[in-house]
């Protein structure tokens, strides 16, 4: 990076007092508050506590909601009794690809369910995204990524409304895994399934009032890529992946 | 600026007409997205579907009240996560911060995302006198890049196109064979675009939406390019609309929840990027730098009249191009700039010269399909009559687009409708004059202009028989009769 950053165009003040003129308005908050921005980190971790509780309620409908949403999406939904189950289905889907290389994120899923040994014998070349591994090196961390034909990733959490998962930026994660490969495939934890959207935001926004950072991203995957800009059929696997397989955990 | 062809909406829309792949493009159009729209509201139902409406609405109103608070908040929180906002008052000032940092950064490659904003800047053009290669990797978007043309539709800008059109386009700048297999076409732009994304210096992204709360920008994509014009780059630009802004993450789901419904018919697109601030140092990958530029570009003359402020409401969904009459006959192409159908007859000549697009606010029957489409309930006809008082009635002193014969036909018609006694004999007269022109019952060719222009496509039904008047009058009778 050559010269100090700054902000350029038109200075804030200036922008800011155009649109008040425009609105006949002076400088200062909303007559009428919105309800949600002026709730305390203590009120929302009330909301947490109270959702946390029907989730635990409701977990089993949740389960098979997912499912029912994420397939109608495009995903293929596996619920793996076990570990050696787990790494049947992924050798099976690297099989039917032809895959020989496969990357794979370093999140806490994968030794918490003791995926990450298995993996390494399955006689495949996998290549982890451990933290530090590549300080700073992004060749050699993308042209291990872009030659893997199947990319394995935790997710934090999956949503039953919509069928998705959503991705947050963790150490040992790339953001290139889940969109690179042609084939993604998402280990989901059962108890990290939510209702709906507006659950997802109400965690990430208790996450952020309380202090913390709200991550570079937040990423809503569900189902493959596809598009319609041909004649408005579609086709699956443009520029992401081609297949995307959901991995529910008991 | 984007060239801007709006004085020639008559005659662009008269050879759409004419064109029979054109039209053919437009049918599925009505059938395809439309189609998907309405089922998707079905599957969730209507009381659902208005109520989201309801309070989609009431969080834009109550944002754009607020603008400079909301605009403010965004760019507080975007400094904080480590991200720059810079304010562009218009399209030239956009155009040099973006000029800025290219130079700033030794830019040679970079990749876009799709963004309307930067059409409306004519980016494209601004980057490659500096000499950047820029792909725009959105499908359809690349598409019309290779084709030198502008987009046609906001969601599908290449909708106006063939797959055979595709294919000899792809055959001639790719030079590759002609393969008119769409999901090889598709395969192609992955692999032609695959190794831009991983090349470029620079990725250009717009917004659908800006979270104040967090200082996030939301982009809603189906193909994966934009998570990868996000990440892989190591320098990230967002470039938007001053209007996108919304409060809170909260807001967020109404939004998520209205505008893929509204644009394909899916529950959600296949990505949702929430992007905030620049890479961390904890994280692995991700840009080094972050820049939001917040566009102004004469939005501010929308914001400033009451009567139009509600089309900044707009989140680009398209269902009022999908939907309307004229839009499905005539194509993005004859509205003459970036933003077709309804909502651009609105938005176009707010953001250029009205006096110059004064055919668009007239390209609509006012049926009101797009205000009963609108996921955000903009009261499209009611705009576009008022734009029409505005040519016809300027308030700002510039010269009346009506016509002097126009005038006179409008004065005459006025005094005429005050008058029944006139209304009576002009219609025995009619009826009379009518005579010699009715074939099976319609008026099909007047010689005499204007008839004669109205007659050239349409036939006028005859005059009938016994006119409202006398129906009503005779009914009135036979009530009393009976009743009496």
């Amino acid at each position: 990076m050559g010269n100090p950053m700054k902000n350029l165009g038109t200075p804030k003040n200036i922008f800011l007092e155009s649109i008040r003129d425009c609105l006949g308005k002076v400088e200062g908050p909303p007559l009428e508050q919105r309800e949600n921005l002026s709730q305390s980190p203590d009120e929302l971790k009330q909301l947490c506590a109270e959702l946390r509780v029907t989730l635990d309620k409701e977990l089993d409908v949740l389960l098979s909601d997912l499912s029912v949403s994420a397939e109608a999406r495009g995903w293929n939904v596996h619920r793996p009794a076990n570990v050696e189950a787990v790494l049947d289905h992924i050798s099976d889907i690297a099989k039917i690809w032809g895959v020989t290389d496969i990357s794979r994120s370093d999140q806490q899923v994968f030794t918490e369910y003791a995926i990450d040994s298995g993996i390494s014998n399955l006689g495949y070349n996998i290549t982890t995204i451990a933290h530090n591994d590549f300080p700073d090196d992004r060749t050699r961390l993308r042209n291990a990524i872009i030659s893997s034909g199947i990319g394995i990733t935790g997710a934090d959490y999956a949503v039953a409304e919509t069928g998705s998962i959503v991705i947050l930026p963790r150490k040992g994660l790339s953001r290139l895994v889940s969109v690179v490969p042609a084939v993604h495939i998402a280990l989901v934890r059962k108890q990290d399934i939510l209702r709906n959207l507006d659950d997802v935001f109400l965690l990430r926004r208790l996450d952020y009032h309380l202090g913390n950072d709200m991550g570079s991203y937040l990423n809503f995957i569900t189902g493959p890529s596809r598009t319609a800009d041909i004649e408005q059929t579609i086709v699956i696997g443009v520029h992401g992946p081609k297949e995307v397989h959901m991995l529910l955990l008991d | 600026m984007a060239d801007i062809k709006t004085k020639s909406f008559v005659t662009a829309s008269k050879s759409s007409i004419k064109d029979p792949q054109l039209r053919q493009a437009l049918e599925k159009v009505g059938t395809g997205f439309d189609g998907a729209r309405r089922e998707a509201i079905e599957e969730i139902s209507e009381e659902k579907w208005e109520e989201w409406r309801l309070k989609a609405r009431e969080i834009k109103e109550h944002t754009i009240d607020n603008l400079d608070y909301y605009l403010d908040m965004l760019y507080t929180n975007v400094t904080n996560a480590g991200g720059y906002v810079h304010f562009a008052h218009d399209d030239n000032e956009a155009n040099a911060i973006v000029s800025q940092l290219v130079e700033e950064n030794n830019v040679k490659i970079a990749t876009k995302s799709k963004s309307m904003v930067s059409e409306e800047l004519g980016l494209n053009h601004v980057l490659e006198k500096l000499g950047v290669e820029v792909y725009e990797t959105d499908l359809g978007e690349y598409i019309i890049q290779l084709a030198e043309e502008t987009p046609s539709h906001l969601v599908a800008p290449a909708l106006h196109k063939t797959k055979e059109q595709v294919a000899s386009l792809f055959q001639e700048k790719l030079g590759i064979p002609y393969d008119e297999d769409i999901e090889s076409m598709a395969r192609t732009a992955r692999e032609v675009l695959r190794d831009k994304f991983l090349k470029a210096d620079l990725g250009i992204s717009g917004a659908n939406f800006l979270v104040a709360e967090t200082g996030s920008l939301v982009i809603i994509t189906n193909e994966g390019n934009g998570r990868l014009c996000t990440s892989a780059p190591r320098i990230h630009i967002g470039i938007t609309g001053m209007e996108k802004v919304i409060p809170s993450l909260e807001d967020l789901s109404t939004f998520l929840r209205l505008l893929p419904r509204s644009a394909t018919g899916q529950r959600l697109t296949s990505y949702v990027s929430i992007v905030t601030g620049p890479r961390r140092i904890t994280d692995e990958d991700g840009p080094e730098q972050f820049h939001l530029i917040i566009v102004d570009n004469g939005r501010s003359k929308m914001l400033a009249d009451p009567k139009l402020r509600e089309a900044l409401y707009c989140i680009r969904c398209g269902a009022c191009l999908n939907i309307c009459p004229v839009y499905q006959k005539v194509g993005g192409h004859a509205y003459g700039w970036v933003y077709p159908g309804p909502i651009g007859s609105i938005v176009t000549p707010n953001l250029t010269v009205l006096q110059n697009a004064k055919d668009l606010p007239f390209a609509s029957s006012l049926c009101g399909a797009c205000r009963e489409a609108c996921p955000v309930k903009i009261n499209i006809p009611r705009m576009l009559l008022n734009l029409r008082e505005q040519l016809v009635q300027p308030s700002d002193g510039s010269k009346s687009t009506s016509t002097f014969s126009e005038n006179i036909a409008a004065k005459s018609y006025t005094s005429l409708m005050k008058h029944p006694s006139m209304v009576k004999l002009g219609n025995i007269m009619l009826k009379g004059l009518q005579k010699p022109f009715v074939r099976d019952g319609v008026v099909s060719s007047v010689p005499i202009p204007p008839l004669s222009i109205w007659t050239r496509s349409r036939d006028l039904p005859k005059l009938p028989d016994k006119t409202f008047h006398q129906i009503w009058e005779n009914n009135l009778k036979d009530n009393q009769d009976t009743n009496g």
